[in-house]
């Protein structure tokens, strides 16, 4: 025989199994473009000439490791179901006298081709695409620059090899498992086990308890430090839960179905209760994984496009003023700055400055306490607080307010909101809150903190000079906003930070407008990257979806025929099969729901951290990339759903 | 008045591709008497499944006519066929064709569901039936845990539980070993003293022995037929196999 028998046989075999390797093919393009724009942006040369190209690079790179890591499992996934339809065919050519190495060494050619098409059309995609892609990513970004077109050979080679890498893997699976079976078996194909599946109550006590404890924990973490902390917990969780309940608990469900006698020997619920224990057996973990997918995808959106969408806000939180000097005394901080100012030609608009005194503290209680040992790990995070006080004097000063404060009464402004006594003992002296403030203008550093931090405006002075011999740290704050260009904000800032700096080097000038590139950077990188995963989790979706009807088509189409032989009309089968593939169908994307509903706190308590405040725009973004993942799932669904019709009658 | 009257049949395949047209029915008639049984025999690609699928209204002839009581199922509407069918027909096939997802019992029941019945109905026919066919205690297994006799006593039951004017066997003993067929055959012969008229395509001399008329067909025609009468099986198992061997021989046609 000629070595183009092989390579003929290879070919003709990937050619009659179009249907399923066609999807499959184009997976492996569309994951090694993706691999590869995300790599080539990540490794641009041009990134490192952009502030805050670093952080960029960082999160790109993050992408990168994650896209290799899906690609893994989609193109294992779907190469595993490919082989199970083609075992009758391959067992068939072992029947008729190939030997396993033979069989082998087609599946090798075959794997080379899919291997060689994919990389290659899926490379020059990326490369074509990685233009359009970095132009996306500057205007995301909102950097005025342009990243050249360049062609990025580490890229291409990480590409390869991870690829390569990929298939070889499959290659081996494919191949153990054409080297394990019997030629009977391999006849046989997929036709085994169609033995009714047992209820398995205790996967799904194991899932409800792990559901249940995943939930609880989302629902009652209250900190967004123990939300990070406790954020891949509560992940895991989930999903065993949704795992264990997918297999076990909806074949539970259907079985306690059955047996109730009057709901399940009716026309409508016959066919479609014992046709669902069944599908639920073989695709139980094909749904759950949709779910889960479903989720992640979610997740990703919503979060990284609250982020974006409120990354201006946050700006405006962390840098209230155009300029902002932070020092610990003012020195004569004022008269070099309004010396730079009027070189330029500017005023100083919504002027303020004061002192300020803060504390590290303990809070047990409404009691604030100086712990010596608040360095080591024996304090709980959510208990250890920042105070600030501010003199009432200061206060009036900059809010213009006539305020009359006791000596035991203080204004508080309690940054998150979360602090329900109405007295305060700081220090082991107690004070009446007599207002609370809701805001202050403050030099934004507390947004950065993870920790809560209370603003004390009080009147005794007796009592500041005690906290101050405490050691509490005293800062001086100025900000101001000026009527300019940001261009030449941001070269003010620069010249009054250099002289700043000749003062004392530990001087801070910082500036919305310096910092926003910064920002962008974090901010718009990961909602670049959330699209950009959100495309890839979208298409495992698709991906899992698809190769679940074309399986259940094959399988159903016999069960349906005799269905109509003995007296099952075709509209009846028609129905009885769009009940259940629509239950099914949807099951996945109700789940995902309900697990983003009970999610909503907690990844809110997330966001938090990144100093998102505005909790309706975390609805909005929430119930908008719901509604649009729903919509692509409905006109997906509707796609193949008709392609199992096809399949089925 | 005739339970069934066929009339003309004829049918004309054409292949899908190049318009190549075969002719399967050339031309049938026959009648069958309520309470008779009936064998049609012939070799493979005589025209005997096409018959039996024009009758079971699963399949529409070129030209000609069936009367099932009183009424013409050629011209039966879609929409009603499949109730039709379900009310008037009983179905025993060679592959069984019990799904394997159901219990044998709701196998059993799958046409009194589709039909709307209740429960407490379903359950005092299923009884009456499965007591018959002696598989009560096979009733909550499923297809794979029992044996093909058994598997083919509850596609039997499946076909009487409706109470069908009339049963079509599609080569019934065709996956069944001796035993397991001379069962069956005894089985037919019973339901068919109880007055259940059977309609049966088989190729089997033995199975179509215990019919109590045998149609020949070859060529997409009644090529002959044979009564029992008072035959015993043995001498009408002698007498279709020497007219099995004329019609394959070629020999002439005698009535």
């Amino acid at each position: 025989m000629s070595k183009f028998f092989y390579a003929k046989l290879a070919l003709n075999n990937i050619r009659k199994n179009s249907q399923t390797y066609a999807p499959y093919i184009m997976t492996c393009i569309a994951t090694v473009m993706m691999y590869y724009i995300n790599y080539s942006l990540a490794a641009h040369t041009g990134l490192s000439r952009i502030s805050g190209g670093f952080t960029l690079k960082t999160i790109l790179s993050f992408g990168v490791a994650i896209v290799g890591l899906f690609s893994l499992i989609f193109l294992f996934y779907t190469n595993s179901f490919l082989i199970k339809r083609r075992k009758k065919e391959i067992g068939l050519l072992n029947i008729l006298g190939m030997e396993k190495k033979h069989i082998g060494r087609v599946m090798i050619i075959e794997t080379c081709y899919v291997a060689l098409i994919s990389l290659s059309s899926g490379l020059l995609f990326g490369m074509l695409l990685s233009k359009l892609m970095s132009l996306l990513l500057m205007k995301i970004l909102r950097f005025k620059v342009e990243l050249g077109f360049e062609i990025s050979f580490p890229a291409i080679r990480s590409t390869l090899m991870v690829f390569s890498g990929i298939f070889v893997l499959t290659l081996l699976s494919n191949l153990r498992q054409i080297h394990l079976a019997k030629p009977v078996e391999l006849l046989r194909g997929g036709q085994v086990g169609e033995k009714e599946p047992n209820t398995k109550w205790l996967l799904i006590l194991v899932g409800l308890i792990t559901l249940g404890s995943g939930y609880y924990i989302a629902l009652t973490t209250e900190s967004p430090l123990g939300a990070l902390s406790m954020f891949f917990t509560a992940v895991i969780l989930v999903m065993i839960g949704t795992y264990c309940l997918f297999t076990a608990g909806s074949i539970g469900i259907l079985k306690l179905l059955r047996k109730n006698k009057m709901i399940y020997y009716r026309p409508q619920n016959f066919t479609t209760i014992s046709g669902m224990i069944y599908r639920m057996k073989q695709n139980a973990v094909g749904l759950a994984n949709i779910c889960i997918l479903s989720t992640m995808v979610l997740v990703t959106l919503s979060t990284t496009v609250s982020l974006y969408i409120g990354v201006e806000d946050v700006l405006k939180t962390r840098y209230p003023r155009d300029i902002m000097i932070m020092a610990s005394d003012d020195l004569n901080i004022q008269d070099i700055s309004w010396e730079i100012l009027e070189k330029h030609g500017k005023e100083p608009e919504n002027l303020v400055d004061y002192f300020y005194y803060s504390l590290p503290i303990q809070q047990k209680g409404n009691q604030f306490i100086v712990n010596s040992g608040l360095a080591n790990s024996a304090v709980r995070y959510r208990d250890l607080k920042a105070l600030h006080f501010i003199s009432v004097a200061d206060y009036q000063r900059i809010t213009g307010r006539d305020v009359d404060l006791a000596p035991n009464a203080i204004l508080l402004y309690d940054v998150h909101r979360d602090y329900p006594y109405d007295t305060i003992n700081i220090l082991g002296r107690e004070f009446i809150i007599k207002e609370r403030l809701d805001s202050l203008e403050t030099d934004g550093q507390d947004a950065m903190l993870v920790i809560n931090s209370y603003y004390v405006v009080l009147s005794d002075l007796a009592f500041l000079e005690h906290v101050i011999e405490a050691d509490a740290s005293t800062s001086y704050y100025l900000g101001f906003n000026l009527i300019a260009e940001d261009s030449e904000i941001i070269r003010i800032q620069q010249e009054i930070r250099t002289a700043l700096r000749e003062l004392d080097s530990r001087i801070t000038v910082d500036g919305l407008q310096a910092s926003r590139n910064d920002f962008y950077s974090i901010y718009g990188g990961l909602f670049f990257l959330g699209i950009f995963l959100g495309i890839l989790f979208i298409l495992g979706t698709m991906l899992i979806i698809y190769y679940k009807q074309i399986t259940e088509g094959f399988d159903d189409r016999q069960r349906f025929e005799i269905m109509q032989k003995v007296g099952m009309s075709k509209a009846e089968v028609k129905q009885s099969i769009g009940r259940q593939v629509l239950s099914v169908f949807f099951l996945p994307l109700i789940v995902a729901t309900i697990h983003i509903a009970f999610a909503f706190k907690f990844i809110w308590r997330l966001l938090m951290l990144f100093n998102i405040t505005k909790i309706s725009l975390f609805v909005w973004c929430t119930m908008g990339t719901l509604l649009v993942f729903a919509l692509f799932y409905s006109i997906f669904y509707l796609m193949t759903s008709r392609m199992y019709y096809k399949i089925v009658t | 008045m005739h339970l069934l009257e066929v009339m003309n049949l004829k049918k004309i395949y054409t292949t899908r591709y190049g318009g190549h047209q075969v002719q399967a029915l050339t031309n049938v008639s026959f009648t069958v008497e309520k309470g008779e049984y009936v064998a049609i025999m012939g070799e493979s690609g005589s025209g005997k499944t096409t018959l039996l699928n024009i009758i079971a209204a699963l399949d529409k002839p070129t030209s000609g006519e069936v009367w099932l009581d009183g009424r013409n199922i050629v011209t039966i509407k879609e929409r009603e066929i499949s109730a039709f069918r379900r009310d008037h027909l009983g179905f025993v096939f060679q592959d069984f064709n019990l799904l394997d997802n159901f219990s044998l019992k709701d196998n059993i029941l799958l046409p009194l569901v589709l039909a709307g019945k209740s429960y407490k109905e379903m359950i005092s026919r299923l009884n009456r039936i499965a007591n018959k066919l002696g598989i009560i205690h096979l009733l909550e297994k499923f297809p794979y845990e029992v044996s093909g006799g058994e598997k083919q006593r509850a596609a039997v039951a499946r076909g009487l539980i409706t109470g069908p004017q009339l049963i079509l066997a599609d080569e019934p003993t065709g996956a069944l070993d001796s035993r397991a067929t001379d069962s069956l055959l005894r089985l037919f012969n019973e339901i068919n003293d109880e007055g259940q008229t059977i309609l049966m395509v088989t190729h089997s001399t033995k199975a179509a022995s215990h019919a109590k008329r045998v149609l020949f067909i070859k060529d997409g025609q009644v090529f002959h037929q044979i009564y029992k009468g008072s035959m015993s099986y043995e001498q009408m198992y002698q007498k279709i196999a020497d007219t099995l061997t004329l019609i394959t021989t070629g020999g002439v046609r005698h009535e």
